[in-house]
Formats: structure tokens, C-alpha cells, sequence
């Protein structure tokens, strides 16, 4: 919230620069966004009166001015503008004057005349339009109120004043006023608080049941409702003063009655509302729950569909306005509007909070009345509006008020140990401190036998409901920097991360130490992405988690495998120049629940993707093999796996039959999906399947003590048989005695024959108790032919 | 024969000195002293001698086969060291040459941080928990003092699954949790994934992650918040980095405070990191609300506590002068490949 400096002052003193008070200010707990003032960023101009205005002989547009600008001679300046005329009080740059925008003015000559200044217009002294009657529009400012000539133009527009920007959390929506934050400002400062008096002229003639009719028919919704008439309404600008104070707040002056209740809410932090009373169908306001269906148009001109749970203020027919919201039409205040009803209300916070999330709509109405305004005072601010009618000199307020206010609220009482909010606190304050602590601030507090402090909490004050309440009021105005650094006592704990997060630092541990890098993703992503993949309609991967109100459709469904924001990495990558790689993310997949309102299995998942020169098919299983054996697990591989996988370079890896990882190099229809150009090999690993499978380490084998046996052995056979699979198959067939098998040549050749190749493995044979025989060795040769001739393998020659 | 044996010693002992290599030395060794070198030819001849002079013939012979040993064992330890020093010579390399391509890679620099921070808060007796991100509102806030429609529920923007379920805005579901399910003492930090719905930019992202921390025990209090704080702001930015706390709102604290640190960067001189203050805005914290401990079943009366919360990317954006938030979301390579 927006305040101006000058408004504060007129109900507490602050005799300090403005960022020395915001400091105050914050380290009590009101956030301060900034200080900053309202336009003038300009030096050196001032009003000046045009004592004569002649035609240029030289130009066809410009005008030879003689200005009084407050020195013993009038000065001529020469300007261009149509409506300069003489007898009119102008701004005046003068000469080494600075204008927004770092504009210099310097005297000079124009078409052979002497100027020595310029005469402004509002947008180059940058004076916000509608600050001031006329400003924006064509030529220069003309200041209509007698001042003196070389009176600098800031005060005229009421420029410069320091404006606090305050931060207003969600517990003090009473200082959502500037009354509010005097109050605030007052405790803190240990200054006096000076609220106007207020009494207000009943010179309308009759009684306010003579001009209007007030029904509530929902106290649940709308807590108080108070109304006032105005007759005789003179619609015209607002006085500078309150201009200047509207501007300031940021809110567009728009008229006299209208700003009137603008300024009643800032001030006093009550939305009001102001009626054409000429246009309320049978004078009569009807506040109630809106008919399912019922339509209405509001101010903005927007037809909204209302249903039963949304208040209304309606005729005896129609809704013709949102309560606390937005009005409507109809009623509207306009330049002939001649009686007025002034509508001072409290709406419930959580109803109106609703009703404005349905339909869209947040006005500064809605905003105060979600946070909550105080019933207690809703009288008191419709008197100042009517105040302020005085004043203005705009209407005649006619006696008598309706105020509905059937049930008030209960005043709070909170009883609180002084001993317990030390103990919390950390800070030892006298009994007698917080005492006076809590008075300042309006808590109408006695301390009983220097131990208990009795605590009434005024009405504004809705956040104020327990002990640790108080204890937090009084240690932010005894000084958040009172708190000792202390360490806690009691039962020692044991530190320690989770066994999943242990697991998944190890992973990362070895994936880093091979080379790779870690990225982050987003968890939510475009469900085109998931199409990209290609997955058969009946794929679960398919079924996402959707969000209701996405950021976008880019980041509208929960992922439910990594591997697309795995290939738009990719892709970022290579179209950044970035031209190899090797990736992993670590996260988080979602798997919907089956029935609703349940949440989703979350499942942490693996991904690897490498990419670049010299990166192959073998290059991903190597590290995929690498990061299983440091968990102790080797699994079996196989040729197989999802369609986006290349069909020729693909395979699966379990381990007792379950699936513990997926490779392969990337399809090239689906790298072209994701805008890749060129091969790139990505893995997928279920950790929550491997992180059980992990073997402890127990225990190593003895040296060997008799020799071991080399024996090689070149088999041909069909191309379409795996290697590794026949590997696989020497391992199994040749027992115990067998220390290692390696695969060591491949070779193909014409001899050979179409589609066949020779493999040479080296086999290595030892017993631990006894050297190994002929007989033996042969032997276990012969059991290894024989599994290899199972895959139709012929010996070579 | 003497005369004999001292032209052998003397020719000798000259050839030793003039060879050059092991080599050579090694034939001069055969020639002399092997099966058929010169002295053992000459020793063999003894037997001609008379008997009397055989005697001081072979002390000759000995003398001279000692010293032309000593002199080829002095003279083969002298070779070989010179050949040592010209093939260390010769083996060398230019050092500043690059070694082979491939190096470690690196954790994103957000895990980098946030494993520190653990570490730290493991060695202060807290124990990591863990926590569903896609949540019940129940936990993300009701139990947390934040009812349906009420206006704090505004500081955090909310991804909706349905009516009852969110994507989590903060970890204090894990604590909401922990809270239902432990009984104090209670030391516990939540880090993970948390979820807002923020627009991109330099300073927010709709995804991001908080390490929030629980302690509830007896006695405790404020003070305990702000030592652990402390300690935790030395550790991670090092000696002299203190902590203050400004007074703030937080419906599941009261007392709340936002935590600022001393600006690592000036060491709390001011410089246009910290804007001039000298502080830095990093976390929020407060003494967990009693009705948040109602709530979820623990003594209000016998027990209190504290909790914090810390945004990760932002401890890192701190530590490792990372000038814009969106680079930790983009996954440029060039960018990653500066934390190996």
C-alpha cells in the first residue's frame, strides 16, 4: 500500500528522512517495499506569469513572451505553444533548469529573438495526467489557483512528497489505511496517534427513511451494513489537497463524490460504495444471495452468470452489484447525479474471497475485503466520508444513518504468563516493559501480581488471539535484535540422512565420476511431449497427472518418465553449439492414482542420455554396467525395449526376470520430434527397483595357490546370434574350475559365408586346491563346445 | 711372470678407464678374468712353478685379479650411472602438454548446495525426511494454520490437482506430517522439490527447491533458532557472516522472522549486491505456532519449537555467484561444466 509522507504526518509526527522511519518501520514488522516520490524529477521551475505575448516576426507559429517569474525584471522567453496567451500563469523552466528525461535548459536564441527559458507542457515536466485539471492536453500547464510568481512548480502540483511503499502482510489487514499506519507508526515511534474528530453536519432536509429502504437478508455474508444519505449533490473536481493524497495512494482522482469514498477507504480502510440514489430501482437496496443464474453487468460493462453462494446488493428484482466487489451500472455516480447513498459495509472475507476467485474480478474493494475489514468501525468510517461532504461543501447530508449490525463481535481477552513468552522468546523483558509494550500498541494490557499480563485486544486488531500472539507483539517492538544466539539444550539426536537419499548420492557419485553431468527439469511438462514418444495408446505412461491451472500447456501434466525433458535438453544443447554431452537427472515420475482424490505413486527414476563424437551404443551400456556393478548387481541384457529406441539398437536389462533398466540409441523419427539432428543414447534406470538389489560387501576370495590354464577357443556362427549371449552361455557351461572368459575377436569374412561371423573368446581355468589336469581341461573345453554348438557353432578351422 | 702380471694390471686397469659403456666393460671382464681370460690362464700355469715360489706367485696373481675387480665393479657402478642419467634424459616429456580428454563431470550446482547444507544440519543432530510433492491441501495447509480461503494462502500461488490436492508450496507438508506421526523430540530438515505458480524470470521459477528444518522439544526458544541459524550461516559462508532477524508473519509461526545475512559479497561494508544494506534477505523462520501443534496432536503447553524454511536456488544463486535463476533450469552444458 502506497502512502504519502504528508498524509502520515497529519495524524503522527515523524519528525525523520522518510528511509529512516521505513527502517523503523521494517525491523518492527511492517515490510517496506520503498521510498519513492511522486514525480518532480526536475529542478529550476517555477510559475511564471505572462505579462505579454507577441507574435514571432519570423515564425509563423511562435510567440514572444515577456513572463514574470518572480525576478525584479519579467523575462523573455520565446514559445511555440497555441494556447500561450497573456495574463495566463504558466511553468517556467529557467535557464540550467533539469527536466525528466535529462533534458537541459539553456538560454539561446530562437529565429534571431532572445529565450531565456521555456514555457512547459504536463507530459515534459512528466505531471501524471488528471493529477491536475487540463494536463495532457494540448500546449502548455496553465496553473489556474493565484500564485505567486517564481513559486516552484512542485508545491503547485503538490510534487515531490516522499511516498512509503508498505508491504502489508496477511495478519494486519488493519493497517491497510492510513489510519492504520499512523496508529502502527505511533506505537513505534512513541509518538501520539491524533484521529480528526468526528462530527458531521446534518443539513438535508427529512430523515434517511424518507429517501431509501435497506434490507439485509443474509447476516451470515454481510456482518454490517451501514447507509447514508447526501441531497443536493454538487458533482465537480475534488480540492488539490485531496487530489494530491488520491495521486500520491495511486488511485486516480476521478470526482468530488467518488473520490470521497477513495479516500475514506485509504484512510480509514473501509471500502465504501456510492449509490445515484435517482437510479435505485424503488429506493430500495436488497442485500442477498444471488438467484443460480442470475445475471448481472458490471461497471467494467462485463455480464457476469452469478450462482447461489455469491452476495449481491440488488433492486427489489435484480442484482445490481457484487457486495464488496464491484457495482454496477446502473447506479453508477454521474456529472448530473443529485442524491447520493453512501454504502459503508463489512462482507464476510472468506464468501467474498470466493466469489471474486469464480468470477475473476479483484478490485481494491475485494482485495480489503478478502484480508478482512473490521465490523466494529464501519460506522465511524461512513461519518468521515460524510465528514469530508462537509468539507467539500458538495452536498447535505441528510439526518439519520441505517446501520444493521446484529451480531457485534466479542471483544478478545487473552491472559498471557509473562514467564512463558520469556521462555519462548529467548529474551528476558521486565514484566513492566511488555506492559508498556502492549499499550502503546492499543492492547489495553495490566499486568496482575507482576506475573500475568491481562490483555483487552481492540476490535482492529483480528490476528490477536493467543499468548504466542502476544509474545511476538512484544518482541518485535523490544527488538528482534535482543534474541541471543543460543544452542538448545536436552537429549542428544543422531544425525543422519535417509537411506534413499543415501542411495541416490551414490548414484550420482559414480555418474559424476564418469563424466557426467547433473541437470534439473521441471516436474511438469507438455503432454505433446509425452505423444513425441510414440507409446501404444494403452501405454500407462500415457496417463499423466494434470494440473487444473497450469502456467501453460507446456507445463500443464506431471511427467511420467524423464526421458522427453531429457531430449529437450538435448536439443537446447546441440542448438546452442553445446555439441556433446552426457546428462543424468535424478527425479521424481507420477504415476496417477487409480481412484480419484487419491495422490499418485510418486516413483524416483533415473535418466542418462550422451550424445556427441565417439559416443556409442556401448559407451551408454558401459555406464550403465559400471553404475550396477558398484552396487554389486549384474543384470541380463537382451535386445528389446519401447518404440522410441532405434529397433536395431535397443535392450533391456533385468535382473531375476524385473526390469531394472532400458537403453539405446534414440529413434531417429522421435529425435526429429524433439528438433535433434544426430545419434543420441539415453538410459533409463529404476532406482527403486535396483536400491534393494544393492549387495553388502562380506567378505574377499583367498590368493590363488596353484596355476591357472589358458585355453582360447574360435567358434563361426550365425550373425543373429549375441555374443554376449554365448558368453553368457560359456560362463554357465564351464563351472567351477572357470577363473574368467573373455570375448576377444570378431571377424567376418567371405570364407565365412554370408551372415556368419567367427568369435574367439579366451578362457581361463583354475582349481583353488590342485593344479588342473589335461583330462580336466579338456574336458571342461569339450562341456563349452557343446553349449556353444547349442546355437548351431561350428568350431573353426 | 711378475713382470707379466704387472703389464696385464696396467694394461688393464688403462682399458677400464677408456671404456665406455657396461658393454665393453663387460669384455674386458671376459678377456681377464672370464673361464678363458688372461689370469686365469696365468693361475693355471702355476702349477709349472716351482713349489716355493708358487705360494707368493698366487698372492701376486690374487692381488692383481682383486684389484682389477674392484676397479671393473668401481668403473661398471660409474656406467651405469651415467647411462641412467642419459636415459632419464632422453625420457623426457613436455609436462604442459594436456592429458586425455575426458574428465569427472559435476552434480548441478543447486545439489551441490543443498548436499552442503544437509551435511551441515546432519552434523548438528538432524535427521533428512522426506515427503510427497504432489500433496493434500490437508497437509500443504490446513494443518499448517492456513484454512480454505484464507487470504495468507495469496504469498503462495497454487498448482491445483483437484479441490483437495496440490503440488506441494513449501516442504512444511513433510513437517505436517512428521508432526502427526512423531512424538518430540523431534529434529528433522525436509529438503525436495516444491512448486509455485510463478512465471520465469531472473529471480523465480514455477519449480524450485526449500530445505525447511523442525525442532520441537522441550524449552526451546527463540534464541535456539537464531544460534542454529548462526551456525548454519558460519558454515556456509564462512567466519564472520551473522545473521538478523526482522519480525514477519507466517500463519505456522509466531513469533515469525525473516532472516537476512551478511552480505557475503562486501562482508557487510554494502556494495550493489545487498543494494547497500549489508544484509541479505535468505530465509524465514519463527517458533512454530502452538495451534499448529494442536493441530497435529502434540502438548502445546509441554513442548515448543522452531522451524525454518530456505529457498535452495537462492543459497546457491548467494554462494555461487550465479547471476540469473533461470540459468539453473536451462542445462547448458557450458554452464554446467563450470562446477566440475
Amino acid at each position: 500500500m502506497k502512502v504519502p509522507m504528508k498524509w502520515l504526518k497529519e495524524y503522527v509526527d515523524i519528525n525523520m528522512p522518510a528511509e529512516e522511519y521505513a527502517s523503523k518501520m521494517v525491523m518492527t514488522g511492517t515490510a517496506v517495499e520503498g521510498v519513492e516520490k511522486t514525480g518532480g524529477q526536475f529542478d529550476k521551475v517555477v510559475v511564471g506569469y505572462v505579462v505579454s505575448c507577441v507574435d514571432h516576426p519570423n515564425s509563423d507559429h511562435l510567440h514572444i513572451c515577456m513572463v514574470d517569474v518572480g525576478e525584479e525584471e519579467p523575462i523573455q522567453i520565446v514559445c511555440g505553444a497555441p494556447n500561450v496567451h497573456a495574463g495566463m500563469r504558466v511553468a517556467a523552466a529557467l535557464d540550467g533548469a533539469h527536466l525528466p528525461g535529462s533534458v537541459k535548459i539553456k538560454k539561446g536564441k530562437m529565429r534571431g529573438e532572445v529565450s531565456m527559458g521555456m514555457l512547459c507542457s504536463g507530459p515534459e515536466l512528466d505531471v501524471p495526467a488528471g493529477l491536475y485539471p487540463h494536463i495532457g492536453d494540448e500546449g502548455i500547464i496553465e496553473i489556474f489557483e493565484d500564485v505567486k510568481p517564481g513559486t516552484d512548480v512542485k508545491e503547485v502540483f503538490g510534487l515531490g512528497d516522499d511516498i512509503v511503499d508498505f508491504e502489508i502482510l496477511a495478519n494486519r489487514p488493519d493497517c491497510l489505511s492510513v489510519w492504520g499506519l499512523a496508529r502502527e507508526s505511533s506505537a513505534v515511534l512513541n509518538e501520539h496517534f491524533v484521529m480528526p474528530e468526528i462530527a458531521v453536519e446534518e443539513s438535508g432536509e427529512g430523515t434517511f427513511d424518507d429517501y431509501a429502504k435497506v434490507e439485509v437478508k443474509d447476516e451470515e455474508a454481510c456482518q454490517r451494513y451501514c447507509a447514508r444519505v447526501i441531497t443536493d449533490v454538487k458533482i465537480g473536481p475534488s480540492p488539490k489537497w485531496m487530489r494530491e493524497y488520491l495521486y500520491g495512494a495511486g488511485v486516480r482522482p476521478i470526482n468530488n463524490i467518488v473520490d470521497i469514498t477513495n479516500f475514506v477507504m485509504l484512510e480509514t480502510g473501509h471500502p465504501m460504495h456510492a449509490f445515484d440514489l435517482s437510479k435505485v430501482k424503488d429506493q430500495t437496496i436488497v442485500v442477498r444471495r444471488a438467484h443460480p443464474g442470475e445475471k448481472l453487468t458490471t461497471l467494467d460493462g462485463k455480464e457476469h452468470v452469478l450462482d447461489e453462494s455469491m452476495l449481491v446488493i440488488a433492486d427489489r428484482e435484480n442484482a445490481t452489484g457484487l457486495a464488496g466487489i464491484m457495482g454496477g451500472e446502473e447506479s453508477e455516480i454521474v456529472d448530473d447525479t443529485a442524491s447520493v447513498l453512501f454504502e459503508c459495509a463489512a462482507f464476510e472475507r472468506a464468501n467474498n474471497r470466493v466469489t471474486a476467485r469464480k468470477l475473476g474480478i479483484r478490485t481494491e474493494s475485494s482485495g480489503r475485503f478478502e484480508k478482512g475489514v473490521c465490523p466494529e468501525t464501519t460506522l465511524e468510517a461512513l461519518e468521515r466520508a460524510c465528514m469530508l461532504v462537509n468539507m467539500l461543501e458538495c452536498g447535505k447530508v441528510v439526518p439519520g444513518t441505517f446501520d444493521h449490525y446484529p451480531n457485534p463481535a466479542e471483544p478478545v481477552e487473552i491472559d498471557a504468563e509473562v514467564d512463558r513468552i520469556c521462555r519462548r522468546i529467548g529474551v528476558d523483558v521486565p514484566a513492566e516493559t511488555m506492559e508498556d509494550i502492549l499499550n502503546r500498541l492499543y492492547i489495553d494490557t495490566t499486568l496482575v501480581d507482576g506475573k500475568l499480563l491481562h490483555c483487552e485486544v481492540p476490535a482492529f486488531r483480528q490476528d490477536m488471539e493467543t499468548e504466542a500472539d502476544v509474545s511476538e507483539e512484544v518482541l518485535r517492538m523490544y527488538g528482534y535484535d535482543h534474541i541471543p544466539s543460543t544452542l538448545m539444550n536436552g537429549v542428544t539426536m543422531a544425525g543422519r540422512r535417509n537411506a534413499h537419499t543415501v542411495f541416490a548420492d551414490r548414484v550420482k557419485d559414480a555418474l559424476v565420476g564418469m563424466g557426467m553431468y547433473e541437470v534439473l527439469n521441471y516436474s511438469f511438462i507438455s503432454p505433446r511431449w509425452i505423444d513425441n514418444l510414440g507409446l501404444a495408446e494403452d501405454d500407462a505412461r500415457r496417463s499423466a497427472v494434470t494440473l487444473r491451472n497450469p502456467l501453460g500447456e507446456d507445463t500443464s501434466v506431471m511427467r511420467t518418465s524423464l526421458v522427453p525433458s531429457m531430449l529437450f535438453t538435448v536439443a537446447n544443447n546441440l542448438n546452442r553449439g553445446n555439441a556433446e554431452g552426457r546428462l543424468f537427472e535424478l527425479s521424481k515420475v507420477f504415476v496417477p492414482a487409480e481412484k480419484a482424490g487419491e495422490l499418485p505413486t510418486e516413483k524416483r527414476a533415473l535418466c542418462l542420455s550422451a550424445f556427441g563424437e565417439g559416443v556409442d551404443f556401448f559407451t551408454m551400456k558401459n555406464i550403465v554396467v559400471w553404475l550396477l556393478a558398484k552396487f554389486g548387481v549384474t543384470a541380463q541384457i537382451e535386445a528389446a525395449g519401447d518404440g522410441y529406441y532405434h529397433p536395431g539398437r535397443k535392450a533391456v536389462m533385468t535382473v531375476n526376470g524385473e526390469k531394472i533398466a532400458a537403453l539405446g540409441e534414440i529413434h531417429p523419427d522421435v529425435a526429429e520430434k524433439f528438433d535433434i539432428k544426430g545419434r543420441v543414447y539415453v538410459a533409463e534406470i529404476d532406482l527403486d527397483a535396483l536400491q534393494p538389489l544393492e549387495k553388502d560387501f562380506y567378505g574377499i576370495k583367498p590368493l590363488p595357490k596353484f596355476p591357472a590354464v589358458s585355453r582360447d577357443i574360435a567358434v563361426v556362427v550365425d550373425e543373429k546370434i549375441g555374443a554376449g549371449t554365448m558368453l553368457e552361455a560359456i560362463r554357465k557351461a564351464a563351472g567351477k574350475t572357470l577363473e574368467d572368459a573373455k570375448l576377444f575377436d570378431i571377424y567376418r569374412g567371405e570364407k565365412l559365408g554370408a551372415d556368419r561371423k567367427s568369435v574367439a573368446y579366451a578362457i581361463t581355468l583354475r582349481a583353488p586346491d590342485r593344479t588342473l589336469t589335461d583330462e580336466e581341461i579338456n574336458g571342461t573345453m569339450e562341456k563349452v563346445l557343446k553349449a556353444l554348438k547349442e546355437f548351431g557353432a561350428e568350431l573353426r578351422a | 711372470m711378475e713382470k707379466m702380471l704387472r703389464e696385464i694390471r696396467e694394461r688393464v686397469l688403462k682399458n677400464i678407464d677408456e671404456a665406455k659403456a657396461s658393454a665393453a666393460l663387460e669384455q674386458i671382464r671376459v678377456a681377464v678374468l672370464g673361464k678363458k681370460g688372461e689370469l686365469t690362464g696365468l693361475l693355471r700355469g702355476m702349477g709349472k712353478l716351482p713349489p716355493e715360489e708358487r705360494p707368493k706367485m698366487g698372492q701376486l696373481v690374487n692381488d692383481v685379479r682383486a684389484a682389477l675387480e674392484e676397479k671393473l665393479e668401481a668403473r661398471a657402478s660409474e656406467l651405469a650411472e651415467k647411462e641412467k642419467a642419459a636415459r632419464l634424459a632422453s625420457e623426457a616429456i613436455d609436462v604442459t602438454l594436456p592429458g586425455p580428454e575426458r574428465s569427472a563431470g559435476s552434480l548441478h550446482p543447486m545439489n551441490i548446495a543443498l548436499q552442503k547444507m544437509v551435511d551441515i544440519f546432519v552434523g548438528m543432530g538432524y535427521e533428512v525426511v522426506e515427503g510427497p510433492e504432489v500433496e493434500y491441501d490437508h497437509y500443504n495447509f490446513e494443518l499448517l494454520n492456513l484454512p480454505k480461503n484464507h487470504p495468507a494462502r495469496d504469498a503462495q500461488d497454487t498448482f491445483y490437482v483437484d479441490d483437495n490436492i496440490v503440488l506441494r508450496t513449501h516442504t512444511s507438508p513433510v513437517q505436517a506430517r512428521i508432526m502427526t506421526t512423531r512424538k518430540p523430540p523431534i529434529r528433522v530438515i525436509c529438503p525436495g522439490r516444491v512448486y509455485r505458480a510463478d512465471e520465469a524470470d531472473a529471480t523465480h521459477s514455477p519449480v524450485f527447491h526449500q530445505m525447511e528444518g523442525l525442532v520441537i522439544d522441550e524449552n526451546i526458544t527463540m534464541g535456539d533458532l537464531k544460534g542454529t541459524l548462526d551456525e548454519f550461516a558460519r558454515q556456509m559462508y564462512g567466519e564472520g557472516i551473522r545473521t538478523r532477524f526482522r519480525p514477519s508473519f507466517f500463519p505456522f509461526t509466531e513469533p515469525s522472522a525473516e532472516v537476512d545475512l551478511t552480505c557475503a559479497n562486501c562482508k557487510g561494508e554494502g556494495c550493489r549486491m545487498c543494494k547497500g544494506t549489508g544484509w541479505i534477505e535468505v530465509l524465514g523462520a519463527g517458533m512454530v505456532n502452538p495451534k499448529v501443534l494442536e493441530m497435529c496432536g502434540i502438548d502445546s503447553h509441554k513442548y515448543s519449537g522452531f522451524a525454518f524454511g530456505m529457498g535452495v536456488e537462492r543459497i546457491a544463486l548467494l554462494k555461487y555467484n550465479i547471476p540469473n535463476l533461470r540459468y539453473l533450469y536451462e542445462n547448458d552444458l557450458r554452464f554446467l561444466t563450470q562446477y566440475r
